[in-house]
């Protein structure tokens, strides 16, 4: 019988704030946090549009002042959630519990940073401006290191380059890790900063909102992105009770699909999703009755938008439309790689204050969606179970049940 | 704890020794090597294939726009899944999944979209390149390709990457969520890899590429795509595969702070032949990660004395990057087929040009040999402190 795996632990860094409570005060606000970036910019581009995270001292404390803090910023940012996520659930560098314990990391566009700053130089100095240094700078791989090295990790330590599912796809892999018995204690989660191919990419695709991005709303045009990282501490229950840690949610299980429709759109009718939906209610033995709350993937594209709505319904039949939904990427923008693992602590979080984080800038729900979504600020509400939804580029998609524990 | 076995019932290889089992292990028995020197874009050893054409074997949707590590993933896909007998067999595609090991495979295409920022500015940039230019694209590219409607993942764990989508792609097997998955890796060289591998002093002259061997100056890439298609044994059976090989059990650590890179890789063997139920005396083979460098042989050599220490008959110990190269994640994958090769009765490859051990004591196969155990560890390394260890079986009784 596989092992019950708890959350112990929560640490985000998003434009939302750096503490716990300072990111649940942003979520239930219902303001957006998206505006105009100042910490990055783009050749050609006119002002860009983002939720940026505001990098602390603590995390330029870390050893790291070598680190670039540019280039670098990815993992800093998901240092910055790794270190909070431990210290949320009791552990610390060095501590014996982590010895064997293992990182899943997720990211989208990871290093490019490191290829944008070769790409300047290239161009200024050809073949001459590639250094001996590259291609360990470069390493994805290093991000999950990094964060494993800083707190003295020995167990299993892996990239997970899935797209906008990768924050969800690695805590799938962190729950497997602890109920196959692999490690009784895996840090998961996913960090992504702002990159140029990030927003030149979706400008040229016209998939940018021209304004701020309105998950679920009639005139929803585009993705925000914001920058940030959330990390998560999964613990084998036995294993979290017996040195005392605070079990804040547990993982029921989770669900994987891919579209495999198209290179960047979504599969229309939702049918990937439907699938992941119900493998993690099946794999977990969760009724679909028993889901309370929907952390929406929400992007605030067209087809995205539609294509989960859809799959919801096709899942939950008439249900669907009275469980409480919400997106929180029009409060802290889409973070890539690390949007399920935040989606996820925003979660635990609900599960934890029962109540339902709104939907920034919808104003108007699109009335081919017809269902309940929350709007304006934090509804109250009696929360059991929650299911998160991720999807990325390619069609990957991932979702997560979280409960709360009695 | 232990793990229930995984069939493999699917390879698919092109290397430039050959584009099959067959003919990579009579090249590799023959003592052959595809390791030379490059002329460009630095001179240094290198084991390019200069034949590849991806059309030989793939004729997919988008072919021309991908770059040269995606074809070679879209085509051992083909390959694995001719061999697994699921090709146009109408093999459900929400069972169908793809765990990609790709540390490098999307950089090219990367370096050329954010290149073409800087040079040509945003708005003359080409839109469809971008999708192409982030991590997962390859692996999205070819569940596409093949209609893998179960999962697409893509891990980026370097060298160690191969063994750890093998240790993942298992999982999922295992667990009942894929019916059949499709792990798969690629390398292919850009002129940035081998510019800044040769600048770091990883990379050396033809001539002083040696592996295990105490003499060799540093690595040498090698160019290859690799695919294994696993299913359950039930399945296997079901569908009258005969498997290739058996995934016994797959492990991985890290290198912490203040750790030695053999203890870690020493730790991850320990694990994967204890999740197996492996006793030492039934492992015929260790199909070694070693490459050339002296951190990673120093580091695979220790790390295997100390696993196989007080084991009654020491296994033959190969490492194929030798005759192909370092292909970082994909090196894995390679290892592994040439491990279930063995176990299933070809010749074991030499270790190419070993006269000077940089650790004495295993027993390095000098010539291509015959191997009398049931059972192979394979092992791996990453630059950042990633170790995987793979026990694998026979697919069947000899």
């Amino acid at each position: 019988m596989a092992r019950r795996v708890v959350i112990t632990g929560c640490g985000v860094v998003s434009a939302g704030g750096n503490e716990l409570d300072a990111f649940w005060n942003s979520l239930v606000s219902g303001k957006t946090l998206i505006g105009v970036v100042t910490n990055f910019t783009c050749p050609e581009m006119d002002a860009l549009t983002g939720a940026e995270a505001v990098l602390t001292a603590d995390e330029f404390g870390m050893g790291l002042a070598e680190k670039d803090p540019v280039a670098g910023r990815c993992a800093l940012l998901g240092l910055g959630a790794a270190r909070r996520a431990l210290a949320h659930a009791g552990l610390s560098a060095g501590d014996p519990a982590l010895a064997d314990a293992g990182v899943v990391f997720g990211s989208t566009m990871a290093e490019e940073r490191q290829v944008s700053n070769l790409s300047e130089r290239w161009v200024a100095q050809g073949a001459d401006g590639v250094d001996g240094g590259f291609l360990t700078r470069a390493d994805n791989h290093k991000l999950a290191a990094c964060v494993a090295d800083a707190f003295g990790m020995g167990g299993p330590v892996l990239l997970n380059a899935t797209a906008c599912s990768s924050g969800n796809a690695s805590i799938a892999w962190g729950y497997d890790a602890v109920a196959d018995g692999v490690a009784d204690v895996m840090l998961a989660g996913g960090a992504d900063t702002f990159t140029h191919s990030l927003f030149c990419g979706f400008s040229r695709m016209s998939a940018l909102s021209k304004t701020v991005c309105k998950p679920f709303d009639k005139a929803r045009d585009g993705v925000s992105f914001g920058e940030g990282a959330g990390m998560l501490v999964l613990e084998e229950l036995a294993h979290a009770k017996a040195r005392g840690a605070r079990i804040l949610a547990e993982v029921l299980g989770y669900g994987l699909s891919n579209d495999a429709y198209h290179v960047t759109a979504p599969e229309p009718n939702g049918a990937g999703f439907v699938r992941a939906i119900q493998q993690a209610l099946t794999s977990s033995g969760t009724p679909a009755e028993r889901v309370d709350y929907i952390c929406a993937h929400g992007t605030g594209t067209q087809y995205n938008d539609q294509g989960e709505v859809r799959a919801m319904k096709a899942v939950f039949g008439e249900r669907a439309t009275r469980i409480p939904i919400s997106s929180i990427k029009s409060t802290i923008g889409h973070t890539n790689g690390a949007a399920g693992a935040i989606a996820a602590i925003a979660c635990v979080l609900s599960l934890d204050h029962q109540m339902v984080p709104p939907t920034a800038n919808l104003a108007e729900p699109d009335p081919e969606f017809g269902m309940d979504f929350v709007m304006d600020r934090g509804r109250s509400a009696t929360l059991s179970t929650c299911l998160n939804m991720s999807a990325g580029f390619g069609g990957a998609n991932a979702c997560l049940l979280l409960a709360r524990v009695s | 704890m232990s793990q229930a076995p995984v069939a493999v019932t699917g390879v698919g290889v092109l290397t430039p020794l050959g584009d099959s089992v067959a003919s990579l292990m009579e090249a590799l028995s023959a003592g052959r090597s595809s390791v030379g020197s490059l002329t460009s874009p630095a001179v240094v050893a290198g084991s390019p294939m200069h034949d590849f054409e991806a059309t030989r074997y793939a004729n997919v949707r988008g072919m021309r726009i991908y770059n040269r590590a995606t074809r070679l993933g879209i085509c051992a896909t083909r390959l694995a899944l001719k061999d697994a007998g699921l090709e146009d067999a109408g093999y459900p595609a929400e069972r169908l999944g793809v765990v990609m090991a790709g540390t490098f495979a999307h950089f090219d295409t990367l370096i050329e979209y954010d290149r073409s920022l800087v040079t040509q500015g945003p708005s003359r940039t080409n839109p469809a390149l971008m999708p192409l230019a982030i991590p997962s694209a390859p692996g999205a590219v070819i569940a596409l390709s093949f209609g893998a409607k179960a999962c697409s993942i893509t891990l980026a764990d370097g060298g160690a990457g191969g063994l750890d989508a093998v240790g993942l792609g298992a999982r999922l097997v295992r667990s009942g969520r894929v019916g059949a998955c499709v792990v798969v890796s690629a390398l292919a060289f850009f002129d940035e890899l081998i510019l800044s591998a040769a600048r770091a002093g990883l990379l050396t002259a033809a001539d002083d590429f040696r592996v295990f061997d105490r003499r060799s100056r540093g690595t040498a890439f090698g160019e290859a795509g690799a695919a294994l298609v696993l299913e359950s044994i039930a399945d296997a059976k079901a569908r009258g595969v005969k498997p290739k090989g058996l995934l016994l059990a797959q492990a991985s650590t890290f290198c912490r702070s203040g750790e030695d890179l053999e203890r870690a890789l020493g730790r991850a063997a320990s694990k994967s032949i204890t999740a197996s139920d492996t006793d030492l005396h039934t492992l015929g083979l260790c199909s070694s990660g070693a490459n050339g460098t002296a951190r990673v042989d120093g580091a695979e050599g220790r790390a295997l004395l100390r696993v196989l220490d007080g084991s009654p008959n020491q296994p033959a110990v190969a490492a194929v990057k030798a005759s192909l190269g370092e292909s970082l994640d994909t090196a894995g994958l390679l290892q592994t087929i040439v491990a279930m090769a063995a176990l299933s009765g070809s010749p074991a490859p030499a270790v190419l040009g070993l006269a000077e051990p940089i650790v004495p004591g295993l027993a390095y196969l000098s010539e291509a040999t015959a191997i009398r155990g049931k059972r192979a560890l394979v092992t791996a390394t990453s630059q950042t402190g990633a170790c995987s260890a793979l026990v694998v079986g026979q697919g069947a009784e000899r």
